[in-house]
């Protein structure tokens, strides 16, 4: 056991205190820092500016007022910012507070209510106009007052020419809806003011009320969490899987690995890999953590994070360390380089993966039948289960140690594979082996 | 198997990769205290042998006792080993190197400082403690190299090829290494190609070929079947025309050689009274019986010939 101490105290030292782990430390939450800030901004985009011109097809004849009207308020940008406050009250999505929050400036074409319809279309078709054509506009006939004999009202079609931004159609759609409303407003004599406000109610904030106390709802916590602690379990194995890896391709390209097997065997070997390169990526974990805690403490967050979470955490990652780790370690005693390791990590590297694409299903549904089928499969049941026992709506506690029990066994049976082809693998220089030598080395070593 | 005390011990040790036998049913022991060399061409199964003594790789069939034990993996703490393929951990010191394989091999933490150092100091390389591995030339970096096969003071020494790519000055302090080793009580088996080193440093030599053992002998014992009839004869006069000892009925052939001569008996000669026969018609400043060289023993060997000594000077 002292050997297999040894080998992990030099693993360890000779990574930990080194430049490169300082880097790679740093990397991840500069790299995610980076992100949350520029993130945000490329998705925002620039302001969108519509400008161009609407033709419109008024058959009531009492919209067309509103529409010239509704246009020349949207050039005021407190009038904007008005718009775009009443419909975040409502609830409108961000695309549509972007566009509605469009500089616009639009040119009302008016057209006659017996417009011909098809010629109207080709307005919008036209080749290289001087401004930009960017809808046509037919009101109902019933868009302010009912057919005889009904109570619906109508609305509005819209023709828009090919390739035109969506935001574009959104702010004259906002045109037309509020010309459409103060046309109906004013044909039953009411007060568009008090209207307003009589529709308006603002969002409140919710209160969450735990057994520690009582605070402010934070949302998108119950996904932030989640995919934070899926995060550290990916980074870690990486972590260390990637270390095990070129580590031991190293000491095979530099011959350093028979000396060492002179003085241990192969499976002290790696076992002494295996404890050295789990204390870095725990290490590693550890201090992201902290840095976690100390975020949500300073937050005053602090009390919505379950503590267990942290121990699911070290469980799961010892299963996910020991099934992917000591096969990317194998497939590292089985290459002579790193180019031919490439090769035979995709399959790993697709365990990896997998966990990202699924997350969001996984954490908008945690009970859905994907999401409890990924927690019971090996080597993806960590990140799986990890993602449900950390949302909102976490499963049983059966399937839960289920889950583990099936993790364990992987665990094992991915040791036994990594450790039958480390044994032959280390010392095989030349030609790296395809599936055929890997299933010989298993029934020979 | 009866198994004795020895160092090493083999009993039809088989070992085969695929189609290819590797090492066929090789049977050796060696003696505690002993230096062997351990020779043969390039794929004779030198390495695969030695990888097996050392529990690198397991036999397919046979037993071997490592210093007593049924496995080297048992004793490895008492082994030294030096193989053919070798490499350091390039960007480690020298010293931290040096140490974590002692550690490995189960030095004692007291006074292991001071026994590294004391060893860097003893091949000649004191000052390069703090040195990282990748800033030693290839020759420093061979002496490490050795150096961490000795570092622990084993009771068996195994050196794969060690003299491969020395200068002679390295390859010199090597051998006094492995002589330093051997008087200190250790065993020393070492494989070779040059046959010269293994003739001056070993008191037994064990030859395989295609995975079997030709030779298991003394060096003096290996050379002895194959005395020679030939003499190697340097006239006093470096011109003096040797015809006459072409012409003497003993003699088949006389061949220059480097400033002297071979001189090929023919067969059933008494060579003592044809060295007198030679004497008599040309005086020389030196005539000895030419015995054949391990490496002519290997050739012939190699070659399925008989020992090059019995026609040394007809090749």
């Amino acid at each position: 056991m002292n050997k297999v101490w040894q080998i992990a105290g030099r693993e360890f030292v000779a990574t930990v205190f080194t430049k490169g782990f300082l880097i790679g430390l740093l990397i991840v939450p500069a790299v995610g820092l980076l992100l949350a800030l520029v993130m945000p901004r490329l998705f925002a985009g620039r302001t969108l500016t519509v400008e161009g011109e609407i033709a419109v097809v008024d058959p009531t004849g009492v919209v067309m007022p509103h529409v010239r009207s509704v246009i020349s308020a949207r050039r005021s940008p407190l009038a904007v910012t008005e718009i775009v406050e009443r419909a975040r009250a409502g609830g409108a999505d961000e695309m549509v507070l972007t566009a509605l929050g469009a500089t616009t400036q639009l040119t009302l074409i008016e057209r006659p209510p017996t417009a011909d319809l098809e010629q109207e279309k080709a307005w919008l078709v036209e080749p290289m106009p001087a401004a930009r054509h960017l809808a046509l506009i037919v009101v109902h006939a019933n868009a302010v007052e009912p057919s005889p004999g009904t109570s619906n009202l109508g609305s509005y079609d819209v023709y828009v020419p090919s390739k035109q931004d969506n935001r574009v159609e959104v702010s004259v759609q906002g045109v037309m809806r509020e010309a459409i409303i103060s046309a109906r407003v004013d044909a039953r004599d009411l007060n568009r003011e008090e209207l307003s406000i009589v529709m308006t109610v603002p969002r409140v904030r919710s209160t969450t009320v735990g057994a520690d106390g009582e605070r402010d709802t934070v949302f998108g916590l119950n996904i932030i969490i989640p995919v934070a602690f899926m995060g550290l379990l990916i980074m870690g194995v990486m972590f260390a899987g990637q270390g095990m890896l070129t580590t031991t391709v190293e000491e095979k390209s530099n011959r350093v690995i028979e000396v060492l097997l002179s003085a241990v065997s192969p499976m002290q070997l790696m076992g002494g890999k295996l404890v050295g390169h789990m204390g870095i990526s725990l290490l590693a974990m550890s201090l992201y953590l902290c840095f976690g805690l100390v975020a949500l403490a300073s937050f005053s967050l602090f009390g919505l994070l379950d503590v267990k979470l942290i121990l699911y955490l070290l469980i799961f990652y010892l299963i996910a360390f020991f099934t992917i780790g000591s096969l990317m370690m194998a497939v590292g005693s089985a290459v002579n380089d790193m180019r031919e390791a490439q090769q035979l990590m995709m399959p790993l590297m697709l365990t990896m993966i997998l966990p990202w694409m699924l997350w969001w299903p996984i954490v908008q549904n945690p009970s859905s039948p994907l999401a409890v089928v990924i927690s019971f499969v090996p080597p993806v049941n960590s990140f799986g289960m990890l993602l449900r026992v950390a949302s909102s709506n976490p499963p049983p506690a059966w399937q839960v140690w289920l889950s583990i029990g099936a993790g364990v066994a992987g665990a094992f049976a991915a040791l036994w594979v990594a450790a039958k082809v480390f044994r032959v693998g280390v010392l095989m220089f030349g030609k790296p082996p395809n599936l055929k030598t890997l299933v010989t080395w298993l029934r020979t070593a | 198997m009866q198994m004795s005390s020895a160092a090493i011990e083999l009993a039809g040790v088989t070992k085969t990769f695929g189609s290819l036998t590797a090492v066929d049913r090789l049977d050796l022991t060696i003696p505690r205290g002993a230096l062997y060399g351990f020779i043969g061409p390039n794929g004779a199964g030198k390495t695969t042998a030695i990888r097996m003594i050392m529990s690198i790789l397991l036999p397919d069939s046979g037993e071997l006792r490592v210093l007593g034990n049924r496995s080297a993996l048992e004793a490895k703490d008492r082994i030294g080993y030096l193989p053919e393929e070798r490499g350091l951990y390039r960007k480690m010191k020298v010293a931290a190197y040096l140490t974590f394989i002692a550690r490995l091999k189960g030095v004692p933490e007291r006074g292991l400082r001071e026994r590294v150092h004391s060893a860097i100091e003893r091949i000649g390389l004191k000052g390069v403690e703090a040195k990282r591995c990748e800033e030693l030339s290839k020759g420093m970096s061979q002496k490490i190299q050795i150096l961490a096969a000795i570092i622990h003071e084993p009771d068996l020494l195994i050196l794969d090829e060690p003299f491969s790519g020395l200068d002679p000055v390295s390859t010199r302090l090597l051998k006094d290494l492995i002589l330093a080793e051997h008087r200190r009580g250790a065993t020393v088996l070492f494989s070779t190609h040059v046959m010269p080193q293994a003739e001056e440093l070993c008191d037994h030599v064990v030859m395989i070929h295609r995975g079997r053992k030709m030779l298991d002998d003394p060096v003096s014992t290996i050379l002895r079947p194959h005395d020679s009839r030939a003499l190697s004869f340097e006239p006093l006069d470096a011109h003096v025309d040797v015809g006459a000892v072409r012409a003497l009925p003993e003699v088949e052939r006389c061949v220059a050689v480097e400033g002297r001569y071979e001189v090929a008996l023919r067969d059933g000669v008494n060579a003592a009274a044809a060295m007198r026969s030679v004497l008599a018609v040309v005086p020389a400043a030196r005539i000895e019986l030419k015995r054949p060289t391990l490496e002519d023993v290997f050739v012939a060997i190699v070659a399925g010939a008989p020992a090059a000594g019995d026609k040394a000077v007809a090749a």
